[in-house]
């Protein structure tokens, strides 16, 4: 019963964007066709009634408003995202080609901060109040704090401009050639890092305080006070009974914290000039390429949803305490 | 208890520290035609002077110096973070009262719109709309506002709901107070010093999207906001070069910084204060 009613809210936020996507560009001001057939800045067209006529019947805007609607959602569900004017190819395959760049950085991202936050956390939760603790406890919470797009600036100009141990942009050398794989890997790693590094830096923090927060309730229970009684050693303390009643909510955090790091990944990729999904956006939002902006707006939708339902599930089996 | 006044003295070292940090920002904001020394649109000397007696943060490729720009910049980026924050937190907070306080449908409503508003990515949404409704100051801070409402909403409510059920609510309620006597009289007192955080929490989150939309050059371009002079400085052919980056990149990102944190260490000693009271 639940489990339906979680699916058809997600329906209902997808049919919002969904909607969102198609009625934006009907609400901004002034009409496709005047601003093809004019001048910049003028609002005089140069067609004639007839040939207004002619391509709004051609792009299908003669039709009712519910009408393209219709069109419009099947096309969405044909894989149909329109065709972009500035690249002259079809919005979803430029989108593939650069969608990987994206996920590669923000899936890398997240897998290194939680470990990181999760093993640190516990470490701090473990040495609870004593110096190490509390210096690790406020690094953590300045880097939460700063956005990610800041740490990135920092990075770029500190490491890669000033010290020029990175490369300034890209996500692989342009027209390199390679002897093997690795090299190839080793490229791509070498232009990825300061990236990461920069998503690493901004999400720790809050991975960190979640882990030490359940962690020391998790210390403080029962069981922990019988497992330290039996003489079992620390490792296995932490390990064992620690650190897997620990974990739960940093899993939860993950998947509720996507949506955020995409928006983080979107102007760190423009930080460093990466050749992913935020990138491109600025891109068409450059060119003015609505088609293209769209597509891509609803790509991240649909990734941060899907996300956002798995965990959802995830909880449920994980944690059969989740009504 | 309650009507404990609050002290600066209650404020923890770092907190002064960002208190004076903020008051010096917010001062320099407010009387920045007095205090720079240089106009912030116009030439004042010659291009890429690295910081001195006179350019204290340097100038830019045109020459403007970038103390003036800073301060100006403080100007905009506060008046655009305090001014969406207040209206999503006004925003936020009525219905969240609204919600709180009557329930049922009106409730399901306002709650349902705030897990659709949850899940939404605001970044891309923020782009899209930046990109096709132009980019005015006035849209950015609607924009801003409309995505940040969710926040207080859903605290506001949730205070509402557990103050509904203590005794004195309860016997006022018996006595025959209603909606807008309780609000006056109980709710607004209460809720006042949380909205007040989250208020100043969504500042912070307000001006750093606001910096990163005009990072990606959707900002407004007559209104020289800290995130606009960063995109400027990062658009220059040879600003990876250069020496430059060193002042024309740092003071805006560095101010930048420095108020996310403190605004960060405030709502923390705020919040710490708060709960010692309850």
């Amino acid at each position: 019963m639940n489990c339906i009613k979680r699916i058809l809210e997600y329906i209902i936020v997808f049919f919002v964007i969904i909607s969102f996507n198609f009625f934006i560009p009907r609400l901004m001001p002034g009409d496709p066709f005047t601003f093809l057939s004019s001048d910049e800045g003028s609002v005089h067209s140069s067609y004639t009634d007839e040939q207004i006529e002619k391509y709004k019947a051609y792009y299908g805007l003669d039709k009712p408003l519910w009408e393209q609607y219709k069109d419009y959602v099947y096309n969405l569900f044909r894989g149909d995202l329109g065709y972009s004017i500035y690249y002259n190819e079809a919005v979803s395959s430029i989108i593939l080609k650069r969608v990987i760049w994206t996920i590669g950085i923000v899936v890398v991202s997240i897998v290194l901060s939680s470990l990181l936050g999760i093993f640190v956390g516990a470490f701090s939760a473990w040495h609870r109040n004593s110096a190490i603790d509390k210096i690790i406890y406020s690094i953590m919470i300045v880097f939460s704090e700063i956005p990610s797009f800041l740490i990135a600036m920092l990075l770029l100009f500190g490491l890669a401009a000033g010290k020029g141990w990175f490369p300034l942009s890209g996500g692989i050398t342009v027209f390199g050639e390679y002897k093997n794989v690795f090299e190839k890997i080793k490229d791509i790693v070498h232009h990825g890092f300061l990236p990461v590094l920069a998503l690493v830096l901004s999400q720790t923090g809050g991975y960190y305080l979640l882990s030490r927060n359940s962690m020391i309730t998790v210390l403080s229970k029962d069981y922990m006070l019988t497992a330290s009684a039996k003489g079992l050693d620390d490792r296995r303390i932490i390990f064992r009974h620690g650190l897997k009643n620990a974990i739960l909510p940093v899993i939860t955090r993950i998947f509720m914290n996507l949506g955020s790091v995409f928006g983080g990944a979107i102007l760190v990729e423009n930080v460093f000039s990466y050749p992913g999904i935020g990138r491109l956006m600025r891109e068409a939002v450059m060119v003015r390429d609505y088609v293209l902006m769209q597509g891509i707006f609803l790509n991240i939708c649909i990734l941060v949803l899907t996300m956002n339902f798995l965990a959802d599930i995830v909880c449920r089996k994980i944690d059969p305490r989740v009504e | 208890m309650k009507k404990e006044k609050l002290k600066f003295s209650s404020f923890s070292n770092s907190g002064k520290i960002a208190i004076l940090f903020m008051i010096l920002l917010i001062f320099m904001a407010i009387f920045s035609p007095y205090i720079c020394p240089h106009p912030y649109n116009l030439p004042s000397g010659s291009p890429f002077e690295s910081p001195n007696r006179v350019h204290w943060f340097g100038t830019d490729d045109l020459g403007i110096d970038l103390f003036s720009q800073i301060c100006y910049g403080a100007r905009i980026s506060l008046s655009v973070g305090i001014s969406a924050a207040l209206i999503a937190g006004i925003g936020g907070g009525i219905l969240g009262i609204l919600a709180g306080y009557y329930g049922g449908i009106v409730d399901k409503l306002i709650m349902r719109i705030v897990d659709i508003m949850i899940v939404l990515p605001d970044l891309p949404m923020m782009i899209i709309l930046g990109a096709f409704f132009g980019p005015s100051i006035k849209n950015i801070i609607f924009v801003l506002a409309f995505f940040s409402w969710t926040g207080p909403a859903r605290i506001i409510r949730s205070k509402v709901l557990s103050m509904k059920k203590e005794n004195y609510i309860l016997v006022a309620e018996s006595y025959g107070a209603g909606f807008g006597y309780l609000l006056f009289k109980h709710f607004i007192p209460e809720i006042l010093p949380i909205l007040m955080v989250t208020i100043i929490k969504l500042t912070s989150k307000a001006i750093v999207a606001e910096a990163g939309l005009a990072f990606l050059g959707l900002g407004d371009p007559t209104s020289k906001s800290w995130g606009l002079i960063l995109n400027h400085a990062i658009n220059f052919r040879g600003i990876y070069f250069t020496d430059f980056w060193k002042w024309w990149v740092m003071t805006p990102l560095i101010a930048i910084i420095f108020l996310v944190l403190s605004i960060a260490i405030i709502s923390r000693d705020l919040e710490k204060i708060l709960n010692e009271k309850l």
